[in-house]
């Protein structure tokens, strides 16, 4: 056979899946935080990562953009912007998620609830927007796309709010990787398994041996696209928090009970430890680890487990990474600037070991496989930044030896034009022993 | 001497381990740790139609595979004849195997079912090759298990594209591809009428879940036909 240029680059398409290539013994774990559908877990040097960067008006082009960043430290161009791409408006950029090949990621805005699908597996250094879901709230009524899940060949995303009242009721869109809308899925208002629901949405977390996933609650569009003084102010507002979790029946997608958690509980992380029973999360208003463990029944319960800084002073825990042997956890406060270690040896009790101020600011933390390397940034919501001196845009990365953080880089995103950051996704540059060929020349 | 399934693919992997060396890691099935739902108490997510293409039989015979995923329900996956990762193509032969039985025991179930193994190297698994594997695997019983192929890795390409499959080439230190191909498992459940309904990974390819996933389209064709008669009355 022979193979011309268009067969070449066809072959490329899906041979570039090499650049984060994995044996299938491999698909059903990922680096700490991800869908355990994800191929192509990265355990050493991640190269790259993305930020979902939210655009401010007046610096640079004021477009959401995805900016790709060096991280690897034997490159030259380490600690250094290398890609940024504009989408062409302001949608408040917020959270992305890989598909389960690992080749796209999907990026939503909360404001426009607009979805865009980048291509960062044919070169990560320098993704590629190839499509734009606009249809998100006319299929659904939902608004505010925030959590991207890869199910096989689908995407599940949790949403925010409802196109109806822009309040905090809402629930769960699926699409097909192709980008058309499959089914949506109301969380539960009405009481399941005794306890009532809220309806309110926020984070999605799978744990296939279980046939379960979780999903966690927020706020509505009319609380996290207003100033978060006034929010803070408003006795109603602050009303309309989320405070409940649910727990789904994974195959029928069906809610089996709700839990009350209390606070607004938002990031959670499965332990996919095998032999391991349970999820964490932190709510943000009360800040409060809480644990969320099956008993010998088979039945899940939530259970407070841990105070993060000083409740009182509302620190606002919002984002959290766990190690990837489940026995560490990352917390970042977003009022006080700090960055959190609490020792997970015992889940239900956890014990904060390490602190260091990170920033002014800080939102997200993701931490790499080997949990060597720490990142954090700085934006929470455009509305909810701090503001003058404060609103520090930066991502920052860190060592961590075990016992302290240091800083390795720091890119400082108002200096370079760009905007707020808020979340991070690893990529990796094709492995030396897997590399871009044609399916007939391996096979010969 | 009819050996048990699991004993011929182990075989089948020993045997292929000889024409190329692959470390498999830590061989860790999926776990499952809970009851599956039954049968008809939920419906399972139209994915996506599958596109039309143009596909050789064993016998070297043009098939649409429309022809191969339409009007039964349908397991497709896609192997390659020398695949020798055991979380790979023999663990996916395997659990496909183990499904085999259970429809076999039903006589009504089994009918309504075929698989179909779709090759990824159209170069090394021609039809004579897919033949003479298909005669191995599938073990001439009595039970609809087509073994398909590409004319060309050109006419393969858009299959795997429209599927989400994945595949690549191992590379030698010395940059020369290697025997070994890398593809994420995934076994797609398609209804009769040419629809993926369901698709296992390694982290949900439970052969419980599976027989139970297709005795949910059974029972959902079986409503649906109840309910057009009722119309047509």
């Amino acid at each position: 056979m022979t193979i011309n240029r268009k067969n070449i680059r066809r072959i490329r398409i899906f041979g570039a899946l090499l650049t984060l290539l994995v044996a299938v013994q491999l698909a059903h774990a990922d680096e700490t935080c991800n869908s355990p559908y994800i191929s192509g877990l990265i355990k050493g040097q991640e190269d790259f990562i993305h930020v979902w960067t939210l655009g401010v008006q007046g610096l640079g082009d004021g477009s959401d953009k995805l900016v790709t960043i060096d991280v690897n430290p034997a490159s030259k161009s380490y600690g250094k912007v290398v890609a940024s791409l504009s989408v062409g408006g302001r949608g408040e950029a917020h959270h992305m998620g890989f598909t389960d090949d690992r080749k796209f990621l999907w990026a939503g805005g909360l404001d426009d609830s607009k979805i865009y699908v980048f291509d960062v597996g044919s070169n990560p250094a320098n993704p590629r927007l190839v499509r734009t879901i606009s249809d998100l709230a006319n299929k659904s009524g939902y608004i505010g796309p925030h959590t991207f899940y890869a199910l096989p060949g689908r995407m599940l995303i949790g949403n925010l709010s409802n196109a109806a009242d822009k309040g905090g009721v809402t629930g769960l869109a699926l699409y097909n990787n192709k980008g058309t809308f499959i089914a949506k899925y109301a969380v539960p208002t009405a009481k399941v398994d005794g306890v009532q629901g809220d309806g309110y949405g926020y984070d999605i977390a799978v744990n296939p041996a279980k046939n379960v996933f979780l999903t966690s609650s927020f706020t509505g569009w009319q609380n996290y696209m207003r100033g978060l003084g006034e929010v803070v102010g408003d006795p109603q507002a602050m009303k309309r928090f989320g405070a409940t979790m649910v727990v789904w029946d994974l195959k029928a997608v069906k809610p089996t009970q709700v839990l009350s958690v209390p606070g607004a509980p938002l990031e959670i992380r499965w332990a996919l430890v095998p032999g391991q029973n349970w999820a964490i999360t932190a709510a943000a208003l009360t800040s409060k680890l809480w644990l969320i463990k099956q008993n010998e029944h088979g039945a899940w319960a939530a259970k407070e487990v841990g105070t993060i800084g000083d409740p009182a002073k509302i620190p606002l825990p919002v984002d959290i990474s766990i190690s990837a042997d489940a026995k560490g956890l990352w917390v970042n406060t977003f009022m006080d600037g700090v960055t959190h270690y609490f020792d997970l040896s015992n889940p239900e009790k956890p014990t904060e070991t390490y602190q260091k101020h990170t920033g002014r600011q800080v939102n997200m933390v993701s931490q790499s496989w080997d949990g060597k390397r720490v990142y954090i940034t700085s934006s929470l919501l455009s509305k909810w930044d701090k503001i003058g001196a404060d609103n520090e845009q930066v991502l920052r990365g860190f060592n961590w030896d075990g016992h302290a953080l240091s800083q390795a880089f720091e890119v400082d995103f108002t200096k370079e034009g760009l905007g707020r950051p808020h979340h991070m996704k690893f990529t990796a540059k094709p492995s030396q022993q897997l590399a871009v060929t044609s399916l007939e020349t391996g096979v010969r | 001497m009819r050996c048990p399934a699991w004993t011929r693919l182990l075989l089948l992997w020993v045997s292929a381990s000889a024409l190329g060396a692959v470390d498999p890691g830590a061989a860790t099935a999926p776990r499952m740790e809970f009851k599956p739902p039954r049968p008809g108490t939920y419906q399972l997510q139209k994915i996506q139609p599958i596109a039309d293409a143009a596909l050789l039989d064993s016998a070297g015979r043009l098939q649409k595979l429309s022809t191969a995923t339409t009007s039964k329900i349908t397991l497709l996956t896609f192997f390659y004849t020398y695949c020798v990762d055991p979380l790979g193509c023999p663990f996916a032969h395997a659990v496909l195997s183990d499904l085999r039985g259970r429809l076999i025991r039903d006589a009504r179930l089994a009918p309504q079912v075929r698989f179909v193994s779709v090759s990824l190297d159209p170069t090394t698994d021609t039809p004579a090759t897919i033949s003479r594997y298909g005669d191995f695997v599938s073990d001439h019983q009595k039970f609809e298990w087509q073994f398909l192929t590409a004319r060309s890795v050109e006419q393969l390409l858009p299959v795997l594209d429209d599927f989400g499959q994945d595949v690549s080439v191992e590379l030698a230190p010395d940059g020369t591809a290697t025997r070994t191909l890398h593809h994420m498992l995934k076994l797609f459940l398609i209804d009769q009428n040419g629809v993926i309904r369901e698709i296992y990974t390694l982290a949900y390819l439970q052969p419980e879940v599976i027989f139970n996933d297709i005795q949910t389209l059974v029972i959902e064709s079986r409503n649906t036909a109840a309910r057009n008669r009722l119309a047509q009355e």
